[in-house]
């Protein structure tokens, strides 16, 4: 399996994190607040639809809303497979951050 | 606006319809709203509507760069299907690309050949300012023909301003080379003024244009020409013998003369050099023996100046018009019409017919379509069984754009898999089409891009057209009826299928026929008694004046060689030209003058031709008057001139008008059987014989039929002896007479591979049809097995189906042949009727062949195991 870029880790720990409330515009705001600027939603459906290509996340349909002009969300939850990918990533940051030190960068 | 809602703006919102082409279309437009909604609570609506704007405009580009992604991401899907059903139906793909692939071939081929036909003499750099002047003399009879007056040139010029400048041509010829030791035939040694170089665009290699061919015996040569003679040696200057009798200078060398032009030499003599000798005047208008072309100033219109013609024929013959009662026309030919659109008598090149472009290029276009339609009859037949595809693709979520896209990708595919094999096929062929046609047409993909477009051009356009009909008919499927077994290919369907074999069947029946036609008017016109017997007689043509004084001895050295039966002499030989005069026969009036045909020959032509008198008797080389006071006619000739007993009869002959002279008579002492002096295409004209020993170019040998070999190579050796400074030069008369069918020859070839082609192609598209039906009505053959059918009777049953297409599409293809052929033998003066029995032979061929492509499925299937057949769910 190949690792998975930054972003699809931030995306499906994002995900993960939100719940049932995992749909667009909640991503993104979470995501553009973890990397401390405004992610576009280009960028993230663009990635999006790569993690779903991947079968990391599923996808169903929510409910329409007045401010959606009647448009259904879509809401994404996590696959076994992302699951699994999330946690291979963990376990690879730990590895890569063993030994050093909470202030070695201060 | 509502206020608790504010409006994002639209063109954003245009935008991000547009290029978010994710699944996730509805959704990604959704979240832009609510977070639009959001940020117009919270900093308001103006801020809100800036905020959306920038979004959009920093998201689309990356929404663009994904659609493009996830696009090909299809296409390869689409691709993989493609080839695994390509692959899954080997037979099928093999016909639909193999069918395919030999249409467009053919299709570009022709496509080749027309662009050459129409290419020819385009190449001069002022060709639209260029023609020639042709003319028709009413004289008895009428001639058209392109050669004109030998004054009419320079006095063009001097009358009209706008005439820029003329040159006459003396047609290029055969005539014997010689510099040094080398001496060859050559086959085209023309003369022409120096003019033809500011008119033609011939590039000169070597010499100075505007000079070459000033000066009398003066000659340009081409530059393999001057390879040939001169090797690696400065061509400048030499001197080159012309049939042993003028010495010219080369002044000059040109590039080799493009095969596309109608006017072909490999050596131009100056024309000053007949003026100088004084066999041409400037101011002879009464003599019609070279070729006129005109450079026109740019802004003239050709009909204008050839509305001014008659008048200036009018000041110049006017009198000598009035006198004899005749009339003469001029006309201007552009040189861009010459090669296609000439029907002129004595023409200088043998030129091609705009009908027969279009001829081809229907021929290309059916064989074409006939392909296109195989492509679409077996793509529609397969329907069903892609159908249950289709079905699960439209149940899976597929959109019809989708699916139309797949199909027509498929189509796609294949037409571009017979493309490459349609360039292979072509570069095989070309030799042989080349052969066929009697050109040099090459295939080089690299000097003409426009080939490798064409071929994908086509390829698109086939793979588009051909593909449309599955893809638009495929994809309306409705999945559920689909799924559940319901799909019946329509009976509107079947009929489509059925008029498209007919269609292709007649085509190919009608060229079966034309190609028996054409064979047999060929046959007709080989085997038919001529009048004389051209076998077996050899023909030395261009004796010169040397050998022509003393041909009396040489008719004796010729005789006194073993296997020489007879030897005549003459000056035209049948199949290779004929000369017209006007005569005036006795009891018409002076201004009633005839046209006939006249030749001259010596008193054993006659016999040794084997051409046999109606009355009268030979000319005699002991009547020292004969040569004088006597000539023969054929019949034609007594029959027009309504003489039941011609002999004794009189031909008068006036001094020229303006001089003086006795008036002189000739008599008639014998009718000729009517000989074939000419092609069938032609009548049998009027001819006068006169026995002048001056005139006699051509010697005639008639061989014994034994050891013609050795009696050929005595000859050669003898003829060396007596005229030692030239190549030794001869053809066969039956040689020379059969190669006047050389058109109708390839024609009948052409007929013949498209015949084989369209028939071999529609092949194909029945076998396709057949496997098809046999795999529709497994489950009934299957039945009719178990409940007793015989083997036969299965076989009838698939193949009276088929049978009964071709059986109409034959009668279709006969009236259509019938029709055609007819036309086409209108041509010829002399020829044979259309036999019923070659539409029958045409029948059965096209019959027998369809039975025989479409047994082999019949008989496949019901051999088959009953219980197979219906076990196949």
């Amino acid at each position: 399996m190949k690792e998975l870029t930054k972003i699809e880790e931030i995306l499906l720990l994002a995900i993960w994190k939100l719940k049932d409330d995992a749909y667009g515009v909640k991503i993104r705001k979470y995501v553009s607040q973890i990397v401390g600027k405004d992610f576009t939603y280009g960028n993230l459906y663009s990635a999006l639809s790569q993690l779903s290509k991947k079968k990391y996340v599923q996808k169903t349909l929510g409910e329409p809303t007045p401010d959606r002009r009647g448009r259904r969300k879509i809401y994404y939850t996590l696959s076994p497979a992302g699951v699994k990918a999330l946690k291979t990533a963990r376990d690879m940051n730990q590895k890569m951050w063993e030994g050093v030190s909470d202030y070695a960068f201060d | 606006m509502n206020r608790r809602h504010p409006h994002p703006p639209r063109i954003a919102g245009w935008i991000l319809k547009r290029t978010a082409r994710y699944e996730e279309n509805f959704a990604i437009i959704g979240d832009f709203d609510e977070e639009f909604q959001e940020v117009a609570r919270e900093r308001g609506a103006l801020f809100a509507r800036f905020w959306y704007l920038r979004h959009c405009l920093r998201s689309s580009p990356v929404f663009i760069k994904d659609s493009v992604y996830w696009s090909f991401i299809m296409l390869k899907s689409y691709l993989k299907i493609a080839f695994r059903s390509l692959k899954k139906h080997k037979g099928y793909s093999f016909i639909n690309i193999f069918g395919l692939a030999i249409g467009m071939a053919v299709c570009i081929l022709i496509l080749m050949w027309v662009l050459n036909e129409l290419s020819f003499d385009r190449y001069h750099e002022k060709a639209d300012h260029i023609c020639r002047v042709t003319m028709d003399i009413e004289l008895g009879s009428t001639l058209h023909t392109p050669v004109t007056l030998t004054a009419v040139g320079p006095a063009l010029v001097r009358d009209f301003p706008e005439v820029v400048t003329a040159t006459r041509i003396d047609p290029p010829n055969r005539a014997s080379v010689k510099y040094g030791d080398k001496l060859f035939q050559e086959a085209r040694v023309g003369y022409a003024e120096n003019a033809i170089f500011d008119i033609f665009t011939f590039p000169f290699v070597s010499g100075d244009p505007r000079t070459a061919l000033e000066a009398p015996y003066s000659a340009v040569i081409t530059e393999s020409m001057a390879k040939k003679y001169f090797g690696d040696e400065d061509p400048l200057g030499k001197i080159l013998r012309i049939n042993n009798e003028r010495d010219f200078s080369v002044t000059g060398v040109v590039k080799d003369v493009p095969p596309n032009s109608h006017f072909v030499f490999n050596m131009l003599c100056s024309f000053q050099t007949y003026l100088k000798e004084g066999d041409v005047r400037d101011d002879q208008w009464f003599d019609v023996r070279f070729y006129t072309y005109l450079l026109l100033d740019e802004n003239i219109d050709i009909k204008n100046l050839e509305q001014k013609l008659p008048a200036f024929i009018d000041k110049y013959l006017g009198e000598a018009m009035k006198a004899s009662g005749g009339s003469i026309k001029l006309s201007l030919q552009p040189l861009k019409r010459i090669h296609l659109y000439s029907d002129f008598e004595r023409d200088m090149s043998a030129n091609s017919d705009i009908t027969y472009v279009y001829l081809f290029s229907g021929i290309a276009i059916f064989v074409l379509c006939i392909a296109a339609i195989n492509f679409i009859n077996l793509s529609t037949a397969r329907s069903s069984t892609r159908a249950q595809e289709v079905g699960m693709r439209k149940t899976l979520g597929a959109v019809r754009s989708r699916l139309i896209g797949q199909f027509l990708g498929e189509s796609l595919i294949y037409s571009i898999c017979s493309m490459v094999l349609a360039m292979v096929l072509l570069k095989l062929s070309l030799p042989f089409f080349n052969s066929i046609i009697g050109y040099g047409l090459r295939l080089n993909f690299v000097q003409a891009p426009w080939l490798i477009m064409a071929f994908l051009a086509l390829a698109v356009i086939v793979g588009v057209f051909a593909g449309s009909y599955p893809a638009f008919f495929l994809s309306s499927f409705q999945p559920v009826r689909v799924l559940k077994g319901f799909l019946k290919v329509g009976t509107s369907n079947s009929h489509f299928r059925r008029v498209l074999v007919v269609f292709q069947f007649a085509i190919s029946i009608a060229l079966i026929t034309g190609t028996l036609i054409i064979t047999r008017q060929i046959m007709f016109m080989k085997n038919t008694n001529l009048g004389f017997d051209k076998e077996h007689v050899v023909v030395i043509p261009g004796m010169n004046e040397g050998l022509r004084k003393s041909y009396l001895s040489i008719r004796g050295e010729l005789l006194s060689l073993p296997g020489v039966i007879d030897v005549g002499a003459s000056d035209l030989v049948p199949s290779r030209g004929h000369l017209v005069g006007s005569f005036l026969p006795e009891g018409f009036a002076d201004n009633q003058r005839q046209t006939l045909d006249y030749m001259d020959v010596d008193a054993h032509y006659i016999p040794a031709m084997g051409m046999a008198f109606v009355a009268g008797r030979n000319f005699s080389e002991e009547l020292s008057t004969d040569q004088d006071e006597s000539v023969l006619i054929n019949e034609t000739a007594a029959k027009k001139f309504g003489w039941d007993n011609a002999v004794g009869k009189r031909f008068v002959f006036r001094p020229p008008p303006g001089q003086e002279g006795e008036t002189t008579y000739v008599s008639v002492i014998g009718v000729v059987k009517d000989f074939h002096m000419q092609s069938l295409r032609k009548k049998i004209e009027p001819l006068i014989i006169f026995y002048d020993s001056n005139n006699l170019f051509s010697v005639s040998l008639r061989l014994a039929p034994e050891n013609i070999t050795h009696t050929m190579d005595l000859l050669k050796k003898k003829w060396g002896e007596l005229d030692p400074n030239r190549p030794f030069n001869y053809f066969f008369l039956d040689d020379a007479y059969d190669s006047q069918y050389r058109g109708e020859e390839r024609l009948k070839n052409i007929t013949f591979s498209f015949s084989f082609l369209a028939i071999f192609i529609g092949c194909l598209g029945l076998f396709g049809m057949a496997s098809f039906t046999a795999e529709q009505r497994t489950k009934e053959i299957g039945i009719r097995k178990v409940l007793g059918a015989s083997v036969t009777g299965i076989v009838r049953l698939l193949a009276k189906e088929f049978l009964l297409l071709v059986i109409v599409a034959n009668l279709i293809a006969w009236p259509l042949a019938y029709w055609a052929m007819n036309r086409w033998l209108q041509s010829f003066a002399y020829r044979t009727g259309i036999s019923p029995l070659l539409f029958g032979f045409s029948a059965v061929l096209a019959i027998s062949i369809a039975l025989f492509t479409v047994s082999y499925q019949a008989i496949r299937a019901a051999l088959s195991n009953p219980v197979d057949a219906l076990r196949y769910e």
